[in-house]
């Protein structure tokens, strides 16, 4: 049990290049803490400096409020959980989860086998004992990665992206069974992941990095609803949120395909900006046919020609192109870059009632409603409209 | 149809090529067997006429023999062991750690494997007699080695790269030291290539010949190739052939166990499962 705070944390490699910048996080005993990113973020190196695999170029990393930069992994006392496993092939699986105890001297072997076997019991590892890892399955040898992690009494658990080996079936599972273990053990833990479902079910807090440096630390629900920036809202949330170069008109807000008045408490934070990035979840949208009066109220409707309709069963998207200036996306592009997605074109997604019977190529009404929308600044990205509370319309 | 046809001419290429192979092999323990005094009678025989155990009495009653084959295995194993070892720790550090000059090392270990042993030996003779460790296994030990460690690092650090990084990288965070983990998880996993080393380095030390007869002059050091090239029959007017044929069984015979052994050692494959395969 411990807490770990990292303060002002910097790793640079040889060249210079600063992997991890300038990282402050603290996470409290018992947290389940999730580092998400784009690939090459920096989130496994914060992991690995954490355990201790990478040295601190500066900063101070405190587990338990004791400074652990110049301590070997061994002397941290953490568990890890790694990408491939890491299992000793020469070893079976009980060798494997007791590696650790064994390393500790003066531990009877009566008490080694009584912790193993009860690890392995919470596990359903027992009937394996006796196997080698390289026979087992990719979701057994990822059992006995966490056995040989909760066997130890660590201050703290590290994953590594565990699930990222795994079907899509298997993860799911994996990923209860991580966060049941973790709150049956009430351990702190780090979990590093690119995976945005995984950030989301698991974690007590998320931390976004971008280029090595956190962009927002927050619950899930937080970093859904009130993203700091553009690339906090367009990494977290599937399918992305639209984002739509927008004008602001005399308390009018001027988008590609429709023209509304923006609401007062948004107007203050837009100010005088001309142009601003308007971010739209997709599933803020709705057709308008099917969307009953009392909720209409707060919202505004507009035509579109709908070019491609998804229906999966649970919901259905439409992909609705509209006519832009290039000069104005080209802010966007970047982003898209960084977000490891295409920008093809400028489209809006937008996620319908599975109700809805919008067709391929047909025209329809599309409502959404404004409070629900986020203002970005063209320049820095930041969300202008983050502190706004926008009160209820009236008629709803 | 196609199939069996060409596994037949498979099998057929197979014989062939083990008969060409085995034939030196299969006349030397024929010769072996065969009367000294009358082998080279009138009417030659592939097989011996008469088996006998004559020539194997001879060799073992020899001194010159028995003396070499015992420096044989002393030295062959003492090399063995110390390039062994020294090759581990230095392959670990050339496929594990960064340090200035690691290709410069590398490289000067494959330039010292690719030298020839022949321009060695007029120095060595007769650095090895100003020093006094002329006719002497430590004088034979050490060229050995010199000529045995550059294909052992270079095969050994080729088995340590195969080992994942995070194998170790677990243990330390388990709890081991650098130590502990080099010796618990990376030696056993690499256990096929030491082995493989091992056996290889054995191997060349056994059947050395060159330096074994430049830089011995006695039963002192002189190695079983040596030897052999001294022998003469029971009496000076017997062909000391049989005799020689029967040494040389004997001294294919550990080669031969030691293969047999370790076949299934050397088969590397002993990562499988460490990580997601």
């Amino acid at each position: 049990m411990a807490e770990i705070t990292m303060k002002n944390v910097v790793k640079k490699y040889g060249d210079g290049f600063p992997a991890v910048n300038d990282v402050s996080l603290d996470i409290a005993d018992g947290e389940f803490m999730i580092l998400v990113g784009p690939s090459g973020c920096g989130k496994s190196t914060l992991l690995r400096m954490i355990v201790g695999l990478e040295d601190i170029t500066s900063g101070d990393m405190l587990i338990g409020g004791k400074r652990v930069n110049d301590q070997a992994p061994r002397d941290r006392n953490l568990a890890m959980v790694f990408q491939n496993y890491a299992l000793y092939p020469h070893l079976s699986v009980f060798e494997n989860i007791a590696f650790p105890l064994r390393l500790r001297k003066n531990l009877p072997e009566e008490e080694i086998r009584k912790k193993v076997e009860a690890a392995a019991e919470t596990l359903e590892l027992t009937e394996h004992l006796d196997r080698k890892p390289g026979n087992l399955s990719g979701g057994q040898r990822q059992r006995v990665a966490m056995g040989r992690a909760i066997v130890r009494d660590a201050d703290a658990f590290l994953f590594d992206e565990p699930l990222s080996n795994l079907d899509a079936k298997l993860r799911g599972q994996m990923r209860t069974e991580i966060l049941r273990m973790q709150r049956r053990l009430g351990i702190t833990t780090v979990y590093v992941t690119h995976d945005q479902t995984e950030a989301m079910t698991l974690g007590d807090r998320v931390a976004l990095l971008r280029k090595g440096e956190i962009q927002q630390v927050a619950t899930p629900r937080e970093l859904y609803e009130h993203p700091v920036n553009m690339f906090v809202a367009g990494f977290i949330g599937s399918p992305p949120m639209n984002f739509v170069p927008a004008e602001s008109i005399d308390g009018q807000l001027k988008l590609p395909f429709v023209t509304f008045d923006l609401p007062a408490e948004m107007r203050e934070a837009v100010g005088d900006r001309h142009h601003v990035i308007v971010g739209i979840r997709p599933e803020r949208f709705d057709d308008a046919s099917v969307i009953d009066d009392a909720h209409r109220g707060g919202g505004i409707t507009f035509p579109v020609d709908v070019e491609v309709v998804e229906w999966l069963g649970n919901e259905q998207f439409a992909y609705i192109p509209y006519d832009v200036d290039d000069e104005l996306t080209s802010g966007l592009s970047e982003l898209e870059k960084e977000l490891d997605s295409e920008r093809m074109r400028s489209q809006l997604v937008v996620a319908l009632d599975p109700s809805s019977r919008v067709t391929d190529q047909s025209k329809a009404e599309i409502w959404f409603d404004p409070r629900h929308l986020h203002i970005f600044d063209v320049d820095s990205g930041e969300n202008l409209t983050n502190e706004v509370v926008v009160a209820p319309a009236a008629t709803a | 149809m196609s199939g069996r046809k060409t596994s037949n001419w498979w099998t057929f290429w197979g014989i062939l090529i083990l008969i060409w192979a085995a034939f030196p092999l299969l006349w030397m323990v024929s010769l072996s067997f065969k009367d000294p005094t009358t082998f080279r009678s009138a009417e030659p025989s592939f097989f011996p006429q008469e088996w006998t155990w004559t020539n194997y009495e001879t060799v073992f009653s020899d001194e010159l023999f028995t003396s070499a084959l015992r420096n044989s295995f002393g030295i062959a194993i003492i090399a063995t062991a110390i390039s062994v070892v020294i090759a581990m720790f230095a392959s670990y550090a050339i496929a594990r750690l960064d340090f200035r000059g690691k290709k410069l090392l590398l490289s000067m270990a494959l330039g010292i494997a690719m030298f020839p042993q022949a321009a060695l030996v007029g120095p060595l003779f007769n650095m090895w007699r100003g020093l006094g460790i002329y006719d002497t296994w430590i004088g034979l030990i050490i060229p050995y080695l010199t000529f045995a460690l550059p294909l052992s690092i270079w095969t050994m650090s080729a088995f340590f790269r195969q080992i994942p990084w995070e194998m170790e990288q677990a243990a330390q965070v388990d709890g081991a030291t650098a130590w502990q983990a080099f010796r618990k998880v990376i030696v056993p996993l690499a256990a096929p290539g030491v082995f493989t080393t091992a056996i290889l380095t054995f191997f060349f030390c056994w059947n050395e010949f060159l330096l074994a007869i430049s830089l011995t002059s006695t039963d002192r050091a002189r190695t079983v190739p040596a030897a052999l090239s001294f022998f003469t029959g029971a009496s000076q007017f017997e062909s000391p052939v049989t005799a020689v044929m029967a040494a040389s069984v004997v001294v294919t015979i550990p080669v031969v166990i030691l293969v047999l052994l370790f076949q299934r050692r050397i088969v590397a494959g002993l990562t499988a499962g460490a990580v997601k395969g």
